[in-house]
């Protein structure tokens, strides 16, 4: 995916929510290891993507886009501590960059959120935004 | 005016200070939902007071204790008034008594209406001001929550707590636009805290630097102001509307 209709709003929402400047927010970056995300500032980012483009999405929403509705069993091992097949095979459509990381059988899933990039946010503003179907 | 097209939303509005600043806020153009309990009658008389003067204002039932019923109440502002700038966090109750002889439920109840009030109406607004990047919440809290008093130990932790929570969620809503500031009446006359009044009166104001009790309208005048664009950069604060008392050492006085 290379959505980029919504990337000017998303970059914006992104600086403003963490005080710097636009031109840092880059597709590839990671949200939360490159730009320092904290949660306050995902909420943060949410509400003015709100605001700037009448879509409304939660923090819950964006754990579900992520996991694609598969349950918190199947996607992840709780013994192993690993992110599933199947599991990655989720991530790797949503967050197709790590698909050259040769993560599998690697990926903790609370690392997982630490991969997620502007690019990936973008893609599922475009989701959102656009109606099933067309 | 400086609340014109504003809508305010004020908990435990139709008696004492709480009636008090729904006709402040109506005074400066605002739009006031008048939240009640169990007075619907004085809620009812005072909309119509406000309405009467030309004001806009709707009663709205609810016990702000009650998590479900501080959403309803919030809803039904917005979708009475057309939207929603104020929460005034004002409903409060007292159940004086000395520790000694404190039931569990004495201090439970006025830690439920007192502070849960306050947790649950101001998380209540939260999505609506947050989206629209712009809210004014003021508690009413008491300088009982930075001083002791005997016989309030329950109220006094009541309202400590709301000073406490009135701090942290200032720095945490800052950055969506959401001011959060509290007002610390002192001795205020009104039926709630009669009996302390009454029973203390002369001797207590003597004690007041400014030797009188507050008026409900001194509460309510800082509350607009902390309400209204005039207290843009204040946030986090915890005001005492007091005459000095809590400035004071209260061991007598000099020679």
């Amino acid at each position: 995916m290379t959505n980029v209709e919504f990337l000017p709003q998303v970059r914006s929402a992104v600086a403003e929510a963490l005080g710097i400047e636009e031109d840092e927010v880059t597709p590839q970056a990671t949200l939360l290891d490159e730009l320092g995300a904290e949660s306050i500032d995902l909420l943060d980012m949410l509400f003015r993507l709100q605001r700037s483009m009448g879509v409304k999405i939660q923090a819950a929403d964006l754990a579900n886009y992520v996991q694609g509705g598969i349950p918190d069993d199947d996607f992840g091992s709780e013994e192993q501590d690993v992110i599933t097949p199947a599991g990655m095979a989720q991530l790797k459509i949503v967050m197709p960059q790590i698909i050259p990381m040769n993560l599998d059988g690697k990926l903790q899933p609370e690392k997982v959120m630490s991969y997620f990039t502007v690019q990936n946010l973008v893609d599922m503003v475009t989701s959102r935004a656009t109606p099933v179907g067309t | 005016m400086k609340m014109q097209d504003k809508v305010a939303l004020v908990t435990g509005g139709a008696k004492g200070i709480g009636r008090a600043i729904c006709i402040a806020l109506a005074d400066e153009g605002a739009s006031v939902a008048v939240n009640y309990r169990s007075s619907k009658a004085q809620a009812q008389e005072l909309v119509d007071e406000i309405e009467a003067a030309g004001g806009k204002s709707v009663a709205i039932a609810g016990d702000v204790s009650n998590p479900a019923e501080a959403v309803s109440m919030v809803e039904q502002t917005i979708a009475e008034l057309g939207g929603l700038h104020v929460l005034v966090n004002n409903a409060g109750i007292v159940k004086d008594t000395l520790i000694f002889n404190m039931e569990p439920e004495d201090w439970q109840s006025v830690m439920n209406v007192n502070f849960g009030g306050v947790f649950n109406s101001t998380k209540a607004t939260l999505g609506h001001f947050m989206a629209q990047r712009e809210g004014s919440i003021i508690n009413i809290s008491s300088v009982m929550g930075e001083r002791g008093w005997i016989g309030q130990a329950n109220y006094s932790a009541s309202k400590g707590a709301i000073n406490a929570f009135t701090r942290s969620a200032a720095v945490e809503l800052a950055r969506f636009g959401i001011r959060v500031n509290a007002v610390l009446p002192g001795f205020a006359p009104t039926d709630m805290v009669s009996g302390l009044v009454d029973k203390g009166g002369k001797g207590i104001k003597k004690q007041i630097p400014l030797r009188d009790f507050a008026r409900v309208e001194d509460v309510a005048a800082l509350t607009v102001f902390l309400a209204s664009p005039d207290s843009a950069y204040l946030t986090g604060t915890c005001l005492p509307v007091d005459g000095g008392a809590s400035a004071q050492l209260g061991l007598g006085r000099p020679e």
